[in-house]
């Protein structure tokens, strides 16, 4: 590969990470609002707003998945718990 | 409570006793040796009173972690752990390891002065062996009055020199209000003992992303050193290496005691690297030298030792920093201490890769 190739696929993939992230906050935002939801839901049928039980099978999937993606379980456990928090923090609010 | 797995624990069996640990609300945390591997649960264990854990497929044993300390506490580890200090792809240089075979040593000014005496001090430093540079920029002084530190100025040195020498750099933060601008400066961030249980500031530095040196109180007892480490890393911050700097006694003699049985003690009860640091204890430079080789023969995993190109005209704590020389002489006998210890010197740094 040439310097100036080399230099054309970085900018491609630059590209092609700006856009993920895009895809990566959208989708975020996403299940954010079906966790308010959730949570609306949650109230009109008297369940509790916090469910760690479900939380827990949550975070079991995505190291599961994780780990057949070819990446780090670990690191991805500690995402999806920040993830879980900010769903939890919109139905707290409610 | 930790629980202890069989070595051929598969990883759906590992993912189903966290979640049935993590349905109670706790948290878990995982740390895989070469013989066991150990689950850690973080939160009200008398939620789990009830959960037959020891009946689940994997594992070996169920244990109560009676210290009031967990994550810092030596079960909650397979191995001892190793902090790596530097180790930022974005910062190119060196890094240093404290707690693997290498004992590590740190040395520096007590406050950076100048930019030309910290860049000096840091290449005497790495000549002779040294693994880091220290250099304060915000200074806790007993008087008010006494010279505070060069402050921001004076970590935008410290960057300077890391950048120019390749030496990660450790310097104090004295307050919430400072963490981002040392840590974007600094490589490591120490907690002075005046502020060992500032709680506020342990929490805070708990979210960070840069190691942490934790510097023992003047009068706190090692379980006390303990729980504040426990602080920092109930936030999410592992990488805790804690310093023994001598305690407050009735000897006079000396600025303070330090306290060599320490070592032991804490090795025996954390998995953390402890390190010495023998310039606040001894108060005099004379002292540094025997209190390393001591702190060494304890099972210290490194040293922090002042040094300054001027110590008669030092701005802060001349008396007990070492001359170039000396520093360079105390290096020189160190390693047999090492080797008697069944350690090495000076092998810890390594450098990184380029910036990506």
């Amino acid at each position: 590969m040439s310097a100036e190739e080399a230099r054309q696929a970085l900018q491609r993939c630059r590209h092609e990470i700006e856009s993920l992230d895009r895809d990566l906050v959208s989708l975020l935002a996403r299940r954010v609002a079906v966790s308010k939801e959730i949570g609306s839901a949650k109230k009109a049928a008297g369940l509790p707003t916090l469910d760690p039980a479900r939380e827990a099978e949550v975070i079991r999937r995505a190291a599961g998945m994780a780990r057949e993606a070819g990446l780090n379980d670990e690191k991805v456990r500690d995402i999806f718990w920040h993830v879980i928090g900010l769903s939890r923090a919109v139905q707290v609010d409610e | 409570m930790i629980i202890i797995t069989r070595s051929n624990i598969t990883d759906a069996e590992l993912d189903a006793i966290r979640e049935r640990i993590e349905q109670h609300g706790m948290r878990t945390h995982l740390s895989r040796g070469v013989e066991r591997t150990i689950i850690g649960c973080i939160g009200d264990e008398s939620l789990l009173a009830e959960v037959p854990l020891r009946s689940m497929p994997g594992v070996e044993d169920v244990l109560p972690v009676t210290k009031p300390y967990k994550l810092a506490s030596r079960e909650f580890a397979a191995t001892p752990s190793v902090v790596r200090v530097g180790d930022d792809p974005s910062r190119p240089g060196r890094v240093a390891a404290f707690g693997g075979r290498a004992i590590a040593v740190i040395a520096g000014p007590c406050s950076v002065e100048g930019p030309e005496m910290l860049r000096e001090s840091a290449e005497a430093v790495r000549d002779a062996g040294g693994v880091m540079l220290r250099g304060g920029a915000f200074k806790p002084r007993t008087s008010p009055y006494a010279f505070q530190g060069l402050g921001s100025t004076a970590l935008k040195m410290l960057a300077d020199v890391r950048r120019s020498t390749g030496m990660p750099v450790v310097t104090e933060v004295m307050d919430p209000r400072q963490i981002d601008a040392v840590a974007e400066h600094a490589d490591m961030l120490q907690v002075g003992a005046r502020n060992m249980q500032n709680f506020s500031l342990l929490s805070e530095l708990g979210r960070v992303k840069r190691p942490v040196l934790l510097k023992r109180g003047l009068s706190a007892t090692i379980k006390e050193l303990l729980m504040a480490a426990e602080y920092i890393m109930a936030q999410g911050n592992r990488d805790v290496v804690l310093c023994e700097r001598g305690i407050r006694t009735f000897e006079q003699a000396t600025r303070n005691t330090l306290d060599v049985a320490a070592v032991p003690v804490l090795k025996r009860e954390t998995h953390l690297p402890v390190i010495v640091d023998p310039s606040h204890a001894g108060g005099v430079a004379d002292l540094v030298a025997p209190l390393s080789f001591a702190a060494i023969a304890a099972g210290a995993d490194g040293l922090i030792v002042e040094v300054h190109p001027d110590p008669a005209n030092a701005l802060s704590d001349g008396d007990q920093s070492l001359s170039f020389a000396g520093f360079r002489s105390l290096m020189e006998r160190l390693g047999a201490f090492a080797e008697a210890a069944g350690r090495s010197l000076g092998a810890a740094a390594k450098e990184t890769g380029a910036a990506a």
